[in-house]
């Protein structure tokens, strides 16, 4: 039968991503990590790495759990493993974040730590592609966000694969020729694999269906639409090409790098233009927060992309244009995930609180469970905040860095308090807290089987 | 099969002198999926046929008594797959709608909180009609473990989401 259910273990995902960006931030506000230590050092590594799988892995998996099967109106397949993947990503993690910090602290390498972490990663992301891919397969002909989402799969499995490779090198399990080849020329692959073609795929597709429902502007796909989802695959297609002509020959040209770049751009402005299209097309004349928070993600990418072409502001930007990834991963990737949270989390627990007494009794509304004003504050203290640190870094001034960042760390903390706020249902007024019927929703775990 | 065509005679609102599109317009939206529509006119009703092509309808026209005109109105095939809920059976043998709502315009969720309001107002075994802007996803677990079946497709320019529910027995 077409439809969807909640998610049971999308709110613990987000609660675990939630931490890890908290942690993250933390630790880069001790000053851990860039641009206090080297952009391949260690201590940046396990930073690098909480942030892109404990907070945007864990939210984009989260996530996907609850919203492919909106996007392609099925049932998940293999719903039953969600809380083993998790299990599995964040001990994963927590490995492998102590193997770096082995590497850091005593300048040793970590045999055991690295390579079990990669394994329970490997084993983690393999099963959340694999739930993923199941659902899309069952349900072709796939709409066109869905298509983007099955791209970003691909990625997602190339990316952890040569993340488990790196794994094997670096604690000194494997030494081949091979291997060691891909880590001294892969990482800037790893890396655009993972925030590009992973992270930033899914979040374009899914956001296709996400703004047009909440602007309520119109849905049906786009010939930019498509020509974005073909430049992706293209510029995917090159990165993982040159990974494997790595293997044959070690001194593999870069030109295929530098024509995925040039395709991501092409890319990049078309989703823009389809953005600015959709917003001048909605029917809804006021915007919500999100949609708002949401559009200041989209500034972002398109200044990190576009500057990150231009060589030099790439080589302004520091080592490996780390300001421009750092206006990628803060600005577009963790700006759009907040943004979409917000939305997400309160409807979510208005279905899971309200859902089964609909249309019997009086129900708040989505929108009072959080309150909008205090919010907004919070999204432009955070994108203020980024902006700053972005700037810092061209300026390479560390000092103002850390304290751009203990403002953004501030808002994070902010806006993660609504979200709380918004599971307690504290906003709420109190006749309509709690109709008779309504189960209670927990902070972060599922309500009891027998209770739905 | 699909449904028989529903009818609709505007002579006497053009006799008295009011504007039928309105009302044709209204017809149009309420058919079920692959129902269409027969229609009566003193005239033969040029304009109407781009109309109705560009909401995915082909059209026979004939000259009957009186110099008057029938038209039927059929769906193009090109129409989405209806889906329905496991327990709906002959979603074409449904009575007539006792409510009709246009939620076109409504944001989610709100559409989902009217239909299930108003399905809590029928009476087991009748029909309500709605127009939703999108599919509702959440709505059709909810509406099965009320004991309603529902039935529905969007129609041929895809842009509107029709849903007929049968409310279940009180539970």
């Amino acid at each position: 039968m077409p439809g969807a259910t909640l998610s049971r273990w999308t709110m613990s995902y987000f609660a675990a991503a939630c931490l890890f960006l908290v942690i993250g931030q933390g630790i880069m506000v001790a000053g851990y990590g860039y641009p206090f230590a080297d952009v391949d050092a260690p201590e940046t590594l396990a930073l690098v790495h909480v942030l892109a799988i404990g907070w945007l892995g864990l939210l984009m998996v989260g996530a996907l759990l609850q919203f492919v099967p909106v996007l392609v109106a099925a049932p998940l397949r293999g719903g039953r493993l969600a809380l083993p993947v998790l299990l599995l990503l964040v001990s994963g993690l927590l490995l492998l974040v102590g193997g770096f910090g082995t590497m850091a602290d005593l300048g040793e390498l970590s045999p055991a730590m690295l390579p079990l972490g990669a394994l329970l990663l490997v084993t983690g992301f393999g099963l959340a592609a694999a739930m993923l891919a199941a659902t899309l397969v069952a349900a072709r002909p796939l709409p066109l966000p869905a298509r983007f989402v099955g791209l970003g799969l691909l990625a997602l499995v190339a990316t952890v694969l040569i993340g488990a490779v790196f794994a094997l090198v670096l604690s000194g399990t494997v030494a081949s020729d091979f291997a060691t080849t891909l880590l001294i020329h892969g990482v800037p692959s790893h890396a655009a694999l993972g925030l590009g073609g992973w992270l930033t795929l899914t979040a374009v597709g899914v956001s296709y269906r996400l703004l047009p429902m909440f602007m309520l502007a119109p849905e049906e796909a786009r010939g930019t639409s498509r020509l974005v989802w073909w430049a992706g695959s293209a510029a995917l297609a090159l990165v993982v090409g040159r990974i494997t002509w790595l293997v044959l020959d070690d001194s593999a040209a870069q030109g295929p790098l530098a024509f995925a770049a040039l395709l991501a751009g092409i890319a990049t402005l078309l989703y823009c233009a389809d953005v600015i299209r959709l917003f001048r097309e909605r029917r809804r004349k006021a915007v919500e927060l999100n949609i708002r928070a949401s559009y200041a993600a989209f500034v972002a990418l398109f200044l990190s992309v576009v500057l990150f072409i231009v060589p030099g502001a790439r080589a302004a930007a520091g080592e490996g244009g780390a300001a421009l990834v750092y206006l990628f991963v803060f600005g577009w990737l963790t700006g759009l995930g907040l943004a979409q949270l917000y939305k997400i989390v309160p409807f979510l627990t208005w279905l899971e609180c309200y859902g089964s007494v609909l249309g019997r009794v009086a129900v708040p509304r989505v929108q009072d469970l959080v309150r909008e004003r205090r919010s907004s504050l919070w999204f432009c203290l955070y994108y203020g905040a980024v902006a700053a640190a972005t700037g810092a870094l061209f300026a390479e001034s560390a000092l103002w860095f850390r304290a751009a960042l203990l403002l953004q760390l501030i808002a994070t903390v902010g806006l993660i308090a609504e979200l709380v706020r918004a599971r307690m249902l504290s906003s709420v007024a109190e006749p309509l807290r709690f109709p008779i019927g309504a189960p209670r929703p927990h902070l972060f775990l599922p309500i009891a089987r027998q209770q739905e | 099969m699909n449904p028989a065509p529903r009818e609709l005679d505007v002579r006497p609102i053009l006799r008295s002198g009011g504007e039928p599109f309105q009302a044709i317009m209204e017809a149009v939206s309420g058919l079920k999926p692959g129902q269409g529509l027969r229609l009566f006119a003193p005239f033969r009703p040029l304009p109407l046929f781009k109309v109705m092509e560009s909401r995915g309808f082909g059209h026979a026209a004939k000259e009957i008594e009186g110099g008057d005109w029938e038209v039927l109105f059929t769906p193009n095939a090109t129409g989405t797959p209806v889906e329905a809920s496991a327990d709906a059976e002959n979603a074409d043998t449904w009575p007539d709608p006792a409510e009709h709502l246009d939620l076109t315009e409504l944001d989610p969720p709100e559409p989902m909180v009217r239909i299930l309001a108003a399905a809590e107002r029928l009476q087991p075994g009748e029909v309500l009609f709605a127009l939703l802007s999108r599919e509702p996803i959440f709505l059709f677990p909810e509406l099965a473990k009320r004991g309603h079946q529902w039935a529905g497709n969007f129609d041929e320019t895809r842009t509107t989401f029709r849903i007929f529910v049968r409310a279940g027995k009180k539970g």
